[in-house]
């Protein structure tokens, strides 16, 4: 049995692997592994900042309460909506808006620039643009109605349009990144394929869904993996275009973990939140990742 | 009838004129190849009548319909590209039925269509299969396939089997000649390999920076050259070329201190360029160093050998003859060595004058 050092000395592949691998899963231990460990240790206190009486163990009652909490379950059924709403859309916007990129214009660099501004956009920023464009008096969305003889409405203050509003914004906050991926994945197509389809008689139409749309589908999955995952923790958006209101109507999970941690210093039952919006996420990857799966095998 | 007429075509892309003025006729049910080195124009050429790029100027007819304006479904024509472009995520199957179903054609008729045709190519037992768990050579197989179910007035390829090794490169040559036997449809086959021209070929184009050089039978091609650039194109080895001057009233040829007296039809022909400069052409195999050329009226002048290539069923040595090099095919069991002096026998009938400046054929 030779000590470490020796193995050190002269490692065989096995061993350098795992050598030069560990500061990578040292940082990722540190940096991920960490911080999921404490926030699910933590959702089993009683941890009140506001009382300064200290954390208490309480075992799974904060779940309990959480199960029972409406608001918990009004900010997932926000977040799942908004999801549902802005992941189909901001690929048929992208995919639209991709479609337009890839085709062969003089100059590429104006169209590739537009593509990338509202992707490059902070979040806040882009949620602010909008909460202008929907604001009752002095926004354009209300000025565009009044012209074409509408009453100026309040956007935001009502459930259904506020929810709209803050939809329309992020899907075009996030289909730009959407067009990105997709762009990428169009221009591995090979032009051959269009020009056999071509001479095999498929029209414009028959070609986007015979040839674009299926060689498309492993950038479609990605880009729908990554855009459900932030889906599901859109936040700076409705944060800023409505804080949540009217009432809590377009307040989403993220939203009201930091309300229940930040505002209420409830770092306990935060925590447990926290590890439902988790578990959301893990289901809704585990389901995307047997997809793929499945397609390869296929 | 569905010959393809090409007439005064011009292409140009942006300030480029690539093709300048092309005229070709290529009858019904034959079988006509482009050939010409790297960028001489042979896809684009073969693209416009397929219709895949627009033309600048001229009439492309096939089977008596102009087709300038068509797009490629419209031409009833089938291509098969250099990539083969099957469509991945389509099976075998389906790639080759996919043109069918485009056209709304009758399942039954489909199945049966394609099972022909996979039979045809043997690759009926690949038809379920994804084209990435094929080879290269039954790709191909699948691309030819995937023409032929649609029955077209006229097939186009586009070095189809330049992706392939040389062995099944033979093979499948082999197989597009019995398959143009078999179906007598038109074909209009693009290749850089004069091997592939030579042998699958009723006619030959061979092009050059965007003009043709030639359009004949490769009979034709081969042993009358309208030009040095297809004379040269033509034959592995290519044909040797020796520089000199037309003297004595174009009867002789002169390179240094070689002289050849050359035929009478030759020097007729040649006539007005006395004193010029011209090249003189001659083949390989129509020069001899040993008994071989008996029979013929040659020219004989003296030559040194430089190098023997032995490949087995004949041996190509170089040879000098005054200041420039030719090479010359013999039988294997020729006896010379490097260095030693020799008689170079040239077949008179097969001498070849070119002018030097233009590379024109001079000749009656
Ligand atoms: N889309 C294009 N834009 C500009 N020039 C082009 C385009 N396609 C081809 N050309 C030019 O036209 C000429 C002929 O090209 P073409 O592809 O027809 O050559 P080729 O004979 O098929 O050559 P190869 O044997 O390499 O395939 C070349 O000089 C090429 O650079
Ligand atoms: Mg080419």
């Amino acid at each position: 049995m030779k000590s470490w050092l020796d193995r050190l000395r002269d490692p065989s592949e096995r061993t350098l692997g795992v050598i030069l691998l560990s500061p990578a899963f040292a940082l990722l231990a540190l940096i991920v592994v960490y911080p999921i460990g404490k926030l699910f240790y933590n959702s089993f206190f009683d941890m009140r900042l506001s009382g300064g009486q200290g954390s208490k163990w309480i075992g799974w009652q904060n779940y309990a309460d959480m199960i029972k909490d409406g608001a918990f379950w009004d900010a997932t059924w926000n977040t799942v909506l908004i999801t549902l709403i802005t992941v189909p859309g901001a690929l048929v916007v992208g995919l639209a808006l991709a479609l337009l990129a890839n085709l062969p214009f003089k100059r590429q660099w104006p169209v590739r620039l537009a593509l990338l501004l509202p992707w490059a956009l902070p979040l806040a920023f882009a949620g602010l643009i909008w909460a202008w464009f929907f604001h009752t008096e002095y926004g354009f969305i209300n000025d565009v109605w009044v012209r074409m003889g509408g009453e100026p409405r309040m956007w935001l203050l009502s459930p259904v349009s506020a929810f709209a509003a803050i939809c329309i914004a992020i899907i075009w906050k996030s289909s730009s990144f959407m067009a990105l991926i997709l762009l990428a994945g169009l221009q591995m197509i090979p032009k051959s394929l269009y020009e056999a389809a071509e001479v095999d008689g498929a029209s414009r139409w028959q070609q986007f869904w015979q040839i674009t749309v299926p060689m498309l589908m492993p950038s479609i999955v990605v880009a729908l993996i990554f855009r459900t995952i932030t889906a599901l923790q859109t936040f700076d958006i409705p944060y800023t275009m409505t804080k949540g209101g009217p009432g809590n109507a377009t307040e989403t999970l993220a939203m009201y973990i930091h309300k229940t941690t930040i505002d209420y210093l409830d770092v306990g039952f935060g925590s447990t939140l926290a590890v439902g919006m988790f578990v959301l996420s893990m289901i809704l990857t585990a389901a995307y990742l047997r997809h793929i799966s499945r397609q390869e095998s296929a | 009838m569905a010959g393809v007429e090409i007439r005064q075509i011009v292409k140009r892309f942006g300030d480029v004129e690539v093709i300048h003025g092309i005229n070709l006729d290529i009858r019904d049910g034959e079988f006509v190849v482009f050939v010409g080195p790297s960028g001489c124009g042979k896809s684009t050429l073969l693209r416009m009548i397929a219709g895949l790029e627009s033309t600048t100027g001229g009439d492309i007819l096939i089977g008596d319909t102009r087709v300038n304006e068509l797009p490629p479904r419209a031409r009833d024509i089938a291509m098969v590209f250099q990539d083969y472009a099957l469509y991945p995520h389509k099976s075998v199957f389906e790639n080759m039925a996919f043109g069918l179903r485009l056209r709304k054609t009758p399942e039954a008729d489909i199945q049966a269509r394609v099972k022909e045709a996979a039979a045809i190519l043997r690759i009926d037992h690949l038809l379920e299969r994804k084209p990435r768990q094929l080879s290269g050579g039954q790709r191909q197989r699948v691309a030819m396939g995937r023409s032929i179910v649609r029955n077209p007035k006229c097939f186009l390829f586009d070095e189809p089997l330049s992706n392939l090794d040389a062995q099944l490169r033979n093979e499948m040559r082999t197989e597009i000649k019995k398959l143009h036997a078999r179906l007598g449809k038109t074909i209009i086959y693009v290749t850089h390999d004069q091997v592939e021209a030579m042998t699958l070929a009723d006619r030959i184009a061979v092009l050059s920076g965007g003009r043709v050089m030639q359009y004949a039978t490769p009979d034709e091609i081969y042993h009358r050259p309208a030009a040095k650039f297809v004379a040269g194109f033509t034959g592995s080895p290519a044909m040797n070329f020796l520089r000199g001057t037309l003297a004595a009233g174009a009867e002789r040829f002169d390179a240094g201190t070689v002289q050849i007296v050359l035929p009478k039809s030759l020097s007729s022909a040649a006539r007005a360029r006395v004193g010029q400069a011209v090249e003189l052409g001659i083949r390989p195999e129509d020069i001899a160093i040993a008994g071989d050329l008996q029979n013929y009226a040659t020219a004989t002048v003296a030559a040194s050998v430089v190098v023997l290539e032995p490949l087995g069923a004949e041996t190509l040595v170089t040879l000098r003859i005054g200041e420039q090099e030719v090479v010359c095919r013999t039988r294997p069991d020729v006896s010379a060595q490097p260095g030693q002096t020799v008689e170079a026998r040239l077949r008179l009938d097969k001498l070849h004058l070119f002018d030097a400046t233009n590379g024109v054929a001079l000749r009656s």
